[in-house]
């Protein structure tokens, strides 16, 4: 259980980190990128899948 | 125009774009894997007495992901108690759908038949990634389309995390691959402290010793690539029965091999389930083409009609442990091979304990289901007409 704990908050560590990046990347492929990587850790991060 | 791609607002737009886009998928992703958490049910059949959860059996389970519905049939005669292990593994239909048409048909006449028709209920909730599996499919029924559920081998990973490197097995010590620790079929004799899938498991022997459970089918279905297919596996203490039991089948023309059950494989029904409880374990095998690893795409007609023109490639070339012919193997036939084996078994079993005899009628036979079927109803359509 406190294993999950720690497992969700790195997780959602990474979903700010790849948001930042998104935002602060100039280039559209590389924002269309990080769009794509949030998509499966926000249902990690959710425990949906 | 130009000037206007160059100002600082437009890589804002478009990163927001690319974030509504996300979150679209992200819901329309999300809305799919939740409506897999619901599993459809049975219909209460005409002998279903009580529906209990295996919780009643093992406490710890109560409230968790792992409690699955027991199915009690009690027939109004005295006799023994048969349980009936359908959806060990969720991507194996015809393992829980024979589970689900004898709580829809049987009529107990002697005896006490408990049913679990999804036995690790948490693989029913998810699929296997990078497999293509479906995540339903429809059949026909006399209430209407009714849909069924196509899960996973294994407990979902989010009732159950992480994986360790290697599984070691409670309490022979055997080690397996790290994924096989969400494998309830890898975990009998399960423990009360140990994870879901063992705990589920623990249920289960629970059950057997709680309700003095004679005789125990596991029922499976196995890649036609794999040897021990169109077979049954039984402990060494259910072989007499077995074999009783497997001459009737092979008189009856099925295609039955018999293989004890190794002491040196732990972890299984028909090993664990023989030696930690008194029941007789018996677990069959049946030909699934959604399951192997040189079927072609996944689809309906494959997983109900067993339709896959690869495996006839492969048959061919004498890749395969099962026939294989322009027939294919229908969901019938899978569950008609289960159904019809149920029934020999335990007429075996009657015959070796008078004294805990369970009879039964009404469960479709494998002629009704198989033989007896025109050939266009063969994948569901004939299986249908037989539940509620």
């Amino acid at each position: 259980m406190v294993l999950t704990i720690i497992y969700r908050l790195i997780v959602a560590l990474v979903i700010a980190l790849v948001g930042w990046n998104l935002f602060t990347e100039k280039k559209f492929t590389a924002q269309l990128t990080a769009a794509m990587v949030l998509i499966p850790l926000v249902l990690r991060a959710l425990m949906i899948k | 125009m130009k000037e206007f791609f160059k100002k600082p607002i437009f890589p804002i737009i478009t990163a927001s774009v690319s974030l509504v886009l996300a979150i679209g998928i992200m819901v329309a992703a999300g809305v799919s894997f939740v409506k897999c958490w619901d599993v459809p049910m049975p219909i209460e059949g005409p002998n279903v007495t009580e529906v209990k959860m295996l919780s009643e059996w093992y406490d710890g389970l109560k409230d968790s992901p792992g409690d699955t519905p027991v199915y009690v049939l009690k027939g109004e005669g005295d006799g023994g108690a048969m349980l009936i292990l359908g959806g060990t593994h969720g991507n194996e239909p015809s393992g829980y759908m024979s589970a689900v048409t004898f709580i829809e048909t049987a009529i107990i006449e002697n005896g006490t038949v408990y049913v679990i028709p999804y036995t690790n209920i948490s693989s029913m909730t998810h699929n296997d990634p990078g497999e293509g599996n479906l995540q339903y499919f429809t059949l026909q029924t006399k209430s209407g389309e009714r849909i069924f559920r196509f899960g996973s081998r294994a407990t979902n990973p989010i009732h159950q995390w992480p994986d360790p490197d290697v599984y070691t097995h409670h309490p022979s010590g055997q080690q397996l691959s790290g994924s096989e620790t969400r494998n309830i079929n890898r975990a009998y004799p399960g423990r009360e402290d140990g994870t879901l899938t063992e705990q589920i498991a623990f249920g289960i022997a629970e059950l057997i010793r709680t309700e003095d459970v004679g005789i125990t089918f596991d029922l499976h279905e196995a890649s036609p690539e794999y040897p021990v297919i169109n077979a049954t596996v039984a402990h060494q203490d259910a072989m007499t029965i077995a074999s009783e039991g497997c001459i009737n089948l092979l008189l009856s023309g099925i295609d039955m091999a018999l293989e004890q059950s190794p002491t040196n494989f732990h972890g299984l029904t028909h090993r664990e389930l023989g030696d930690y409880t008194d029941t007789m374990a018996i677990l069959m095998e049946t030909a699934n083409a959604s399951q192997g690893r040189l079927r072609g795409g996944t689809s309906e007609e494959q997983v109900l009609g067993g339709v896959d023109d690869y495996y006839l490639y492969s048959e061919s070339i004498g890749m395969l442990f099962v026939p294989w012919d322009e027939n294919h193997h229908p969901i019938e036939e899978r569950c008609g091979r289960h159904l019809q084996g149920i029934y020999e078994y335990t007429m075996a079993y009657n015959n070796a304990y008078p004294d805990k005899i369970v009879t039964y009628s009404g469960v479709p036979s494998y002629q009704e289901l198989f033989l007896d079927a025109d050939k266009e109803d063969l994948g569901g359509t004939q299986l249908g007409k037989f539940l509620r």
